[in-house]
């Protein structure tokens, strides 16, 4: 068995190419709506926050205050600070693509960028006619 | 596959506790790397695939299983039931899609792209217990990342398995 055949580059160009499509996709089927983020705590829906642009506000989950949100003027949020071990959720960086999302799995914390509109699930359903 | 041969049941326990040993240790090296700036969660080369991947291409399927179980045994205890979920999940897919490559294609397939395949798939299992653990999580986004990552960890790991092979035969 070879450590590197030629052919690989196609295979790897494949897999690259779909990445891409997927991406493209994904693009066209979410456009800028406002979207909104939603925190959840072990799976349960404990704040919505509305991505405006223009405010720049710090805030915090009742259920746990050491895990801090940043929401930035250009309607981006992250995980500010935590006391994790990992930081993988600070490392996770700012959202705002309807989606994205970052985890800080040790807190139990979903953050979580969703469409305004309340079914995400049914946008590809027409109405009328 | 060239499987090693004439090793007796304790020479294959030894041999299979030295190599999660070194998986071990190349988890926690790349721990202490620091964080690859991508915003997306959980993307790392995987090093202690390398490990897993010698353990398949030369011990057998059924070791490389008994390493990723024990790999994932280690982070539940250590990292809790979540992190230990998702250490299971990726092992166990990735070596099945690995295995299968190997059965199907036999000489016909490369290193590199059942490590590549290995990578992708680990994250993809992964990803299926978080969507299991956070219902409605949408996975499409960040699909195209995994893939990237995965193409990119595939050949790291199985690059630097090329250059450790040398030492690694020495072992038996």
């Amino acid at each position: 068995m070879k450590f590197f055949k030629k052919s690989d580059l196609l295979v790897i160009s494949v897999i690259l190419a779909v990445g891409i499509i997927i991406w493209i996709l994904y693009q066209c089927i979410y456009t800028d709506k406002a979207p909104i983020a939603e925190i959840y705590y072990y799976s349960e829906l404990v704040e919505t926050v509305s991505l405006d642009k223009g405010t720049d506000r710090k805030f915090s989950i009742p259920q746990e205050p050491n895990v801090i949100f940043h929401l930035d003027r250009e309607g981006r949020i992250c995980f500010e600070e935590s006391d994790c071990p990992d930081k993988v959720c600070i490392n996770t960086g700012k959202l705002n693509k309807v989606g994205q999302f970052a985890a800080c799995l040790p807190n139990g914390i979903v953050l979580k960028i969703v469409s305004q509109e309340k079914n995400n699930d049914d946008v590809d359903i027409v109405v009328g006619n | 596959m060239q499987n090693i041969k004439n090793l007796n049941k304790t020479q294959l326990m030894v041999l299979t506790g030295l190599i999660f040993a070194s998986a071990l240790v190349l988890s926690l090296i790349e721990s202490m790397l620091p964080p690859l700036p991508i915003p997306v969660p959980g993307v790392k080369f995987g090093l202690s695939n390398i490990a897993v991947m010698y353990c398949l291409f030369f011990l057998g399927e059924k070791q490389a299983y008994i390493i990723a179980i024990l790999k994932a045994t280690f982070v539940f205890i250590t990292r809790g039931l979540i992190a230990g979920a998702l250490s299971l999940s990726g092992g166990i897919l990735s070596i099945t899609v690995m295995f299968l490559l190997l059965l199907l294609l036999k000489e016909r397939i490369s290193y590199l792209v059942i490590s590549i395949f290995g990578a992708v798939f680990h994250n993809i299992g992964q990803f299926i217990v978080i969507i299991l653990i956070y219902v409605g999580m949408n996975m499409w986004v960040y699909l195209p990342v995994l893939l990237l990552s995965g193409v990119v960890a595939g050949i790291v790991t199985s690059t630097l398995l090329r250059f450790i092979l040398p030492a690694l035969k020495r072992l038996v």
